[in-house]
């Protein structure tokens, strides 16, 4: 008979120990789920404010209007006489211009290629010196010759036209003012600033001829429509999820809702009753456009170099017109124009709500942490386990107790019987599973490069091709590698808990710097913590054996989570084309910066192939 | 009556040998283009060597003679400079950029003394002084911010050749000195007529702080004139700037910049679109009218030292515009205009006002200015809180002469240059080698805390080609307490200095100055709440620590029982006792002394 001694130390060989983690986990999971629906709630939630005393927003007079009305209509003849021509043509005309209004005026070409797309173009800028500055410090209105959606942004050239004439009469400018008007939304506004900090490759974008102190804010206007709007519409994301500092939202909505009394939404949100519902939505929509990580508007190019940069969008029927936008404007960058420091002091790291409720990383950071924990926990336990020698089967347990499996064990006088079998030491067998975790992890490259190289009209085919080979792979890596060496259980074990470490520890990292993406993962890979040996004391040494019901169980789960699959699914879902997102995910990457795709393809796609071979038919 | 005779004529003598103007002031006027005036007031001083070091001070001031005296400077240039000069639009810098500085202030001189370490004393010691004369904080102006340039200046005066040999060059600038009307005032203090006659009076604090470019001078040097048998000393207070016509004309207490009314707005009839409400806007700024009192805010008052100055009146007032235009000037004054330099000069009248008026002209024509040899900018690159690069694009437009230079930046010691990574590329084709383009270098790195990294480039462009200079740095982190209180602004980084070396062929040709901007570095930052934190996180512990360990030391714990109970009437009855007892013993002594 075992002798079991109710202590600490007994405990830690207590078959029960390691029932507890997979529920600990699953309790995590849900915690944290359950965690970010409460952050809408008034208790959780934060009223937003300024915290950089400098801005004063609203406090100044505006004076854009009267017989600006008429340049403004002057310029959008001019703008409305360039659509469709050339954009070597459009840039010169509008350096043109600028340099009628007196200021000196520049163009850049650039031309991308990704997904066999050409993205090329032409901006043209324009430098006003502050009249008693000092060139050391910049502030930038941009405007894109066509906006996100396509449309040609006709007032909102015509608007930045204007302004650059109407600021160049005040002498009260601390920093220069750039006025940009890019060719496109996308491939334009990244040309510039990396021609403007000098890290651009020369074969994409020319170098800037015209440059100025270092980048202090950047406000981008946007108005399609060819009648007046209703309310102004905030983009704020930027390119893989980093966010611009919070004051410089509230100081435009400050300045919109509060000087202007012109309504302000926000993730297209348009009808915004301040409800648990809306929030929450609000706060969903955020964090999928934060997850994705790309570029949601010309503003979002600025953000990676540590400029605060935020898109204002004219919507909806209504009575505001152009001039109200651009008495925003004006405020706007009289308040840019206060700032003695870069801005510091507000956060960084939020979610939004509404236009004026939020939460900062403080508070929502442990749902993402407590998802990515969960397969720390659960790799904990598979190391212990994998330490455990083997338990005998619970039929032959008692009765066959012989001699030999029970040793003497002398130790300060005491005596003790204890079977062999508990003193014996499992030596773990590493260098299987780390190989294979980190074979599996580089080739994740692959895909990587597949998916980033290939043309657009082959995209959807091979995200297809991708997802079909996804279901056969597990099983052929399977039997690949059983046909080199056994696949024993122990082996099993410690390769899923090195995957599982490895993923815990990575989006645990990653959920600092893009809190979204981790969280998504996390949910999206959170069965692999519960696929695989079960955690009870029912193993034997002889070739692994998962009951056939959760086997199968296990991988249809695995495979309708599957990465290819939630992206099909996903672009089913919201009716976007496979070709065009997977297009627009290559042209991140080549041009924008963007890194979603490395954390998909060289971490989840690997964790999830592990997985997926661990429970394959093929072993 | 001889000796009277000869007292008489020994004076008469004493002051035709003086008889040089000891003071004459100058203003030019010359309008640029987009509707700018380029105003330029000059004011010269003189003084005998001797009666300077005999401290009989007429023109030249006493606080500012008595310091240079005090500090053993025997040449001294001090710049207060704001805003930025336009090479492309404006032309080369008035008076070859040699009376100017870079943004702040920039002071340079040449200190007597022994060795180089009194020479340093006397520089902060000139350093303090000037600080309290012009109300700027030029005793920031340390160790880590002077240099000793090599081949960047040159004294202007006239010194012998054994007082050249004790003489040190330290150079020092402040480019994030905000120039203000506080400036200005001593400034103007400094002169004889003190800003309230002459073309001083019209130095006005928020007309000047306008400018879009200005730059105050103040030069004290010795000149040995051969026409003369001794030295003299000479002080020359200048004062540039650019106005903007249209800003300036706006009134004092309404100069927002409103939009004009629909019907003055000047449009393009020629385009397709053209209505009333349409009107695409024609700049006619250049083709305004002005007065000396709209640009000015008031007219001449009357000249200055008109008494003093004997033989004919020098013309104070010049303006360059076509020979063509027509300018209307007050009473009383003399006008004299020359025909093959477009120049246009005037006498001030002793006593009354004077103004200049310049109605609108058919023409817009502007005299052009000479071009600048060298056009030069420069800016940072790469972006981060680790390191960066700094770029210096140096154009030189002439077609077929090569531009030679020394190139000269002072940088601060936190920004750590890789001078191995310095590189300078012809911009159209990088292939050309570099020891062709960069002559020479002369590098004093930096000391950490002590001294910044000086830097000195002799660099020769070729003709119609622009060459592009670049080097990397690392930022270092600072102390916490070494961080000025806007710690997220940055750090300003000097201006380069930019001298053009005469043309060796040309004997008249003389050198010129560019400077290009200040730079904005920005540092990485600490947490500044972390010491609060630390301070707050450290008394819990050890108060708590301690709060236990001494209950866990001394306090005893008895059973309930055990405690003795309080009550009042054994307290009453204890303070009693010890009354009686101390009543006993005081009865006692008196027993014993009745007894």
């Amino acid at each position: 008979m075992t002798i079991e001694a109710p202590t600490i130390l007994a405990l830690r060989k207590d078959p029960r120990l390691l029932k507890i983690p997979p529920y600990l986990s699953a309790l995590c999971i849900v915690i944290g789920i359950v965690w970010l629906f409460l952050l809408p709630l008034n208790e959780y939630s934060r009223h937003t404010y300024i915290s950089e005393n400098a801005l004063l927003p609203g406090q100044v007079h505006t004076y854009f209007g009267g017989s600006e009305q008429n340049v403004f209509n002057a310029y959008k003849h001019e703008v409305q006489s360039l659509l469709g021509k050339d954009p070597e043509v459009i840039a010169a005309q509008l350096s043109n211009i600028l340099r009628s209004v007196g200021l000196k005026a520049a163009t850049q070409k650039y031309h991308y290629e990704a997904a066999g797309n050409v993205h090329s173009g032409e901006n043209a800028y324009a430098v006003l010196h502050a009249p008693r500055g000092d060139a050391t410090e910049a502030i930038v209105l941009v405007a894109a010759w066509t906006n996100m959606d396509g449309e040609p942004n006709q007032s909102g050239v015509a608007l930045a036209l204007t302004l650059a004439r109407y600021f160049k009469r005040w002498s009260l400018w601390s920093k220069d003012i750039i006025v940009l008007i890019t060719s496109d939304s996308k491939a334009g506004p990244q040309a510039w600033v990396d021609a403007y900090h000098d890290e651009h490759s020369p074969d994409s974008a020319d170098p800037l001829q015209l440059k100025s102190g270092a980048l202090q804010g950047v406000v981008v206007v946007d108005n399609a429509l060819d009648h007046r709007f209703e309310s102004l519409h905030i983009v704020y994301d930027g390119i893989n999820g980093q966010l611009p500092n919070l004051d410089l939202f509230n100081s435009a909505v400050a300045i919109a809702s509060g000087q202007m009394g012109i309504g302000v939404s926000l993730q297209r949100m348009w009808k915004h009753g301040d409800s648990y519902r809306e929030r929450l939505q609000t706060m969903l929509r955020g964090m999928v456009s934060q997850g994705l990580g790309h570029a949601s508007g010309p503003h979002s190019s600025f953000i990676p170099y540590h400029v605060d940069a935020i898109t204002l969008q004219a919507v909806g029927h209504g009575w505001q017109d152009e001039m109200a936008m651009g008495r925003c404007v004006e405020s706007t960058f009289r308040s840019l124009n206060n700032l003695l420091e870069h801005f510091h002091q507000s956060f960084f790291f939020y979610l939004l709500m509404q236009a004026n409720r939020f939460v900062s990383i403080g508070t929502y950071l442990p749902s993402a942490m407590l998802v990515a924990v969960n397969f720390t926990i659960m790799a904990i336990a598979l190391w212990i386990q994998s330490g455990r020698p083997p338990k005998r089967r619970a039929g032959s347990a008692t009765v066959d107790m012989k001699e030999s499996e029970v040793e003497v064990v002398r130790k300060e006088g005491m005596v003790a019987l204890v079977p062999t079998a508990d003193l014996a030491i499992v030596e773990r067998q590493l260098f299987l599973p780390v190989a294979l975790v980190v074979a599996f992890h580089f080739l994740g490259a692959v895909p990587l490069y597949v998916f980033n190289n290939t043309q657009q009209e082959a995209l959807a085919q091979t995200l297809v091709f991708f997802a079909y080979a996804n279901i056969v792979l597990p099983t052929l890596l399977a039997i690949i590698i059983s046909g080199f060496t056994t696949l024993s259980s122990h082996r099993l074990i410690l390769l899923q808990c090195f995957s599982l470490l490895l993923l815990g520890m990575f989006l645990a990292t990653l959920a600092t710097l893009n809190f979204s993406l981790a969280f998504l993962i996390g949910l999206l890979a959170a069965p692999l913590s519960f696929v695989g040996i079960a955690m009870s004391a029912d193993n034997g040494d002889a070739p692994p054996e998962l009951g056939t019901l959760r086997k199968i169980v296990s991988n249809v789960l695995l495979h309708l989570l599957s990465p290819p699959v939630v992206v099909l699914a996903v672009c089913k879902i919201f009716g976007a084309d496979t070709g065009a997102t997977l297009a627009e995910a290559a042209f991140g990457w080549k041009v924008s910066g963007l890194r979603t795709q490395v954390v998909v393809c060289c971490v989840w796609w690997p964790a999830w192939l592990i997985g997926a071979v661990i429970v394959s038919p093929g072993l | 009556m001889r000796r009277f005779y000869l007292l008489f004529l020994s004076l008469l003598l004493a002051v035709a040998a003086t008889a040089d103007p000891q003071y004459e002031e100058h203003l030019h006027l010359e309008p640029l283009p987009q509707g700018l005036l380029l105003a330029s007031f000059n004011f010269k001083s003189n003084a005998t060597l001797q009666s300077f070091e005999q401290q009989h001070f007429k023109y030249i001031p006493r606080s500012l003679g008595q310091i240079l005296q005090h500090a053993r400077t025997k040449e001294l240039h001090l710049r207060f400079s704001s805003g930025r000069w336009d090479a492309e639009s404006w032309g080369a810098r008035p008076w070859d950029g040699k009376k100017e500085g870079g943004t702040g202030v920039e002071v340079w001189a040449w200190i007597e003394a022994d060795t180089g370490e009194e020479a340093s004393l006397r520089w902060i010691t000139l350093n303090h002084a000037l600080s309290g004369l012009f109300c700027a904080s030029l005793n920031f102006i340390d160790s880590t911010r002077t240099t000793r340039p090599v081949h960047t200046y040159e004294p202007v005066g006239d010194h012998s050749n054994t007082s050249l040999s004790n003489l040190h060059l330290l150079h020092g600038t402040l480019p994030r000195e905000v120039v203000c009307t506080e400036n200005l005032t001593p400034f103007l203090k400094l002169l004889p007529c003190k800003g309230k006659a002459g073309i001083s009076s019209l130095l006005n604090g928020h007309k000047l702080f306008d400018a879009s470019w200005q730059s105050m001078s103040i030069d004290v040097r010795p000149v040995c004139p051969e026409s003369r048998s001794g030295c003299i000393v000479e002080m020359e207070q200048t004062v540039d700037m650019v106005l903007d016509i249209e800003r300036s004309k706006r009134p004092h207490d309404n100069p927002i910049p409103r939009p004009a009314p629909a019907d003055q707005l000047i449009c393009d009839t020629s385009k397709s679109y053209s209505s009333s409400e349409a009107c695409f806007p024609i700049d006619m700024s250049s083709m305004q009218s002005w007065s000396l009192s709209d640009v000015f805010g008031r007219p001449i008052k009357g000249s200055c030292l008109a008494n003093d100055i004997r033989g004919d009146r020098s013309e104070s007032v010049c303006i360059s515009v076509p020979y063509e235009h027509q300018v209307f000037s007050s009473q009383g004054s003399v006008e004299r205009k020359d025909p093959s330099s477009n120049h246009r000069c005037y006498v001030l009248p002793e006593n009354d006002a004077f103004e200049m008026a310049l109605p609108q002209q058919e023409s817009q024509a502007v005299l052009p200015r000479p071009s600048p040899p060298l056009y030069a900018s420069r800016s940072f690159t790469g972006h981060g809180q680790e390191r960066g690069g700094v770029q210096s694009l140096l154009t030189n437009p002439s077609p077929n002469a090569a531009v030679s230079f020394t190139y000269f930046e002072t940088l601060p010691w936190f920004m750590k240059p890789y001078l191995h990574t310095l590189k300078a590329q012809i911009a159209a084709s990088p292939s050309q080698s570099q020891e062709e383009i960069i002559k020479s270098i002369y590098y004093r790195p930096a000391l950490d805390r002590q001294r910044g990294t000086q830097l000195e480039l002799q660099i020769s462009v070729p003709p119609a080609s622009t060459v592009r200079l670049t080097y990397d740095f690392e930022k270092a982190i600072l102390r916490y307490t070494e961080y000025p209180p806007d710690a997220n602004r940055g750090f300003d980084v000097a201006p380069a200095v930019i001298r053009l070396h005469p043309d060796p062929a040309n004997p008249s040709s003389k050198a010129v100055y560019l400077r290009t901007t200040s730079l904005l570095l920005s540092l990485p930052t600490p947490d500044f709440s972390m010491p609060y934190n630390v301070i707050i996180l450290t008394s819990t512990v050890i108060a708590l620590a301690f709060g236990s360990i001494y209950n866990l030391l001394v306090r005893r714990f008895v059973g309930a029982d055990e405690v003795e109970s309080f009550s009042l009437a054994k307290v009453k009855a204890r303070i009693k006792g010890r009354f009686a007892v101390i009543k006993d013993r005081f009865s006692m002594k008196k027993e014993k002394k009745t007894q």
